[in-house]
């Protein structure tokens, strides 16, 4: 209560002059000078693994060795020393050539090398795609190790900014759905998303600039929400054609010094 | 005339119907014979057994059914074996052994020093971790706070527990993209695992 009161001391001096008592102010008055809004950060999680750092490569290395260390034969390899034994008994001596030649038998070694070029002639999808190469921000098939958040340019005031999509609140709907529907207005309805829970993850407060603050207008709050994208593609109506998908680390590229502070608080580094 | 009086006089006697009055009625079917006293006993009825010792035997039996049975039932539940403990008998042949080199002092030196390093870079994984998740805590507290100065309701629908979130399920990463337009090759997985029942 107190914390409230001191926010509307500080944006408007006459009305508790006015008023009398701060307290008695907070109570009574309906009108809130800040605007509300909900904004949705909506991540794409990543689809392939990081690449390992040195020290947890030195360390798999390490591990697979003393693996094999301690371990026994297996029959695999059991049935391969024993076929090798024979070829040697073969060549130095002639007489068993006569009863190999009879039979047709698998040795294990071939059965290795079958694997192998099996192996060899699957060709996996690569791991840094197209749209890296090209850096093409605008898909979502880029950065595949990583979080990819989607990011919009909106008109706030007079200025076209890049920001998390955002929506202004409705009285009658709870800040989830705001941020649902902020959601919805910038890639169309058919996304499936899935909101962590129904609180918000951060906040972004600022004060109008002096031309336009009034005394019922002070400014805005922006309340971040954070889902998780689930479909992979969006072939749907993208409805404002400036968007565009960033890791983390490119974020700074876009957004306010402010703004940027109170976004990376809640993003997990990825 | 001597023979009407007879017949009126004696209405179930059949043989002597010239006898004086009293005479032996056969008072009910079951007398086989006039002469004789009631000698055999009715044949369909119940054999009256006396009821209190069969009643205790049928008692005592019941009760030595029920200790064996409660006896079964504290005997410890047969455990189920657990598959991966149990190493087959033939992996421990002696031609199973793997023969290796030996590992030089240089080695040891080297793996020990490494496993040191492992330890430090894990710890400061764990620790960046934590911090990061207390980040996000302090993040969501103000939040929160700052939403409950705008207006209690919202605060309270904001605090409300999400009942469709869990169970949450997420495929994990894998190492390459799944590779567009991949037809996998076809085939039944039969499963063979041993099933116990206790």
């Amino acid at each position: 209560m107190a914390g409230h009161c001191g926010a509307r001391v500080m944006a408007a001096p006459l009305r508790r002059r006015a008023a009398g008592g701060a307290r008695w102010v907070c109570g009574a008055a309906a009108q809130r000078p800040w605007k509300l809004f909900g904004a949705m950060c909506l991540l794409r999680l990543p689809r392939i693994t990081q690449p390992l750092e040195k020290m947890e490569e030195e360390m798999a290395a390490l591990m697979e060795q003393i693996e094999l260390e301690k371990s026994h034969y297996s029959d695999h390899e059991i049935r391969k020393l024993g076929e090798e034994e024979q070829l040697r008994k073969m060549k130095e001596s002639s007489y068993d050539e006569d009863e190999a030649l009879g039979k047709t038998v698998i040795m294990a070694q071939d059965l290795e090398e079958k694997w192998e070029q099996k192996f060899l002639q699957f060709k996996a999808a690569p791991r840094i795609t197209d749209a890296d190469k090209n850096n093409d921000r605008t898909s979502l098939n880029r950065k595949l190790d990583s979080n990819l958040m989607l990011l919009v340019k909106q008109k706030i005031g007079n200025q076209e900014l890049w920001l998390l999509p955002q929506v202004e609140w409705q009285p009658g709907e709870t800040l989830r759905s705001t941020a649902e529907r902020a959601m919805a207005t910038f890639l169309g309805d058919h996304i499936q998303a899935k909101v962590l829970g129904n609180a918000p993850y951060g906040i972004y407060k600022y004060k109008f600039p002096r031309a336009i603050r009034t005394e019922n207008n002070v400014g805005a709050k922006v309340f971040f929400f954070k889902a998780f994208l689930q479909s992979s593609d969006l072939s749907q109506a993208e409805l404002k054609a400036d968007h565009l998908w960033v890791t983390k680390k490119e974020l700074g590229d876009y957004l306010k010094l402010e703004y940027l502070k109170k976004v990376n608080r809640f993003l997990l580094d990825l | 005339m001597w023979a009407a009086a007879a017949v009126r006089g004696l209405r179930g006697a059949r043989l002597s119907s010239w006898l004086p009055q009293r005479v032996p009625l056969r008072e009910s079917h079951w007398q086989s014979s006039l002469l004789e006293l009631r000698t055999s006993l009715p044949v369909r009825a119940q054999p009256k057994k006396k009821k209190k010792v069969d009643v205790k035997k049928e008692q005592a039996q019941k009760e030595r059914m029920k200790k064996k049975l409660k006896k079964l039932e504290k005997a410890a539940p047969e455990l189920i074996p657990i598959e991966d403990f149990i190493t087959p008998l033939k992996y421990s042949e002696s031609n199973r052994v793997r023969s290796l080199p030996g590992l030089s002092p240089e080695e040891s030196e080297r793996r020990v020093l490494l496993l040191k390093k492992w330890c430090l870079f894990k710890q400061k994984q764990d620790e960046a971790e934590k911090k990061a998740i207390k980040g996000l805590v302090e993040s969501q507290q103000e939040a929160l706070k700052e939403l409950r100065l705008e207006s209690e309701e919202l605060y309270e629908a904001a605090i409300r527990r999400d009942e469709e979130l869990f169970p949450f399920e997420r495929d994990g990463p894998s190492y390459t993209p799944p590779l567009p337009g991949y037809d996998p090759p076809e085939g039944k997985c039969i499963d063979i695992t041993k099933v116990y029942t206790q």
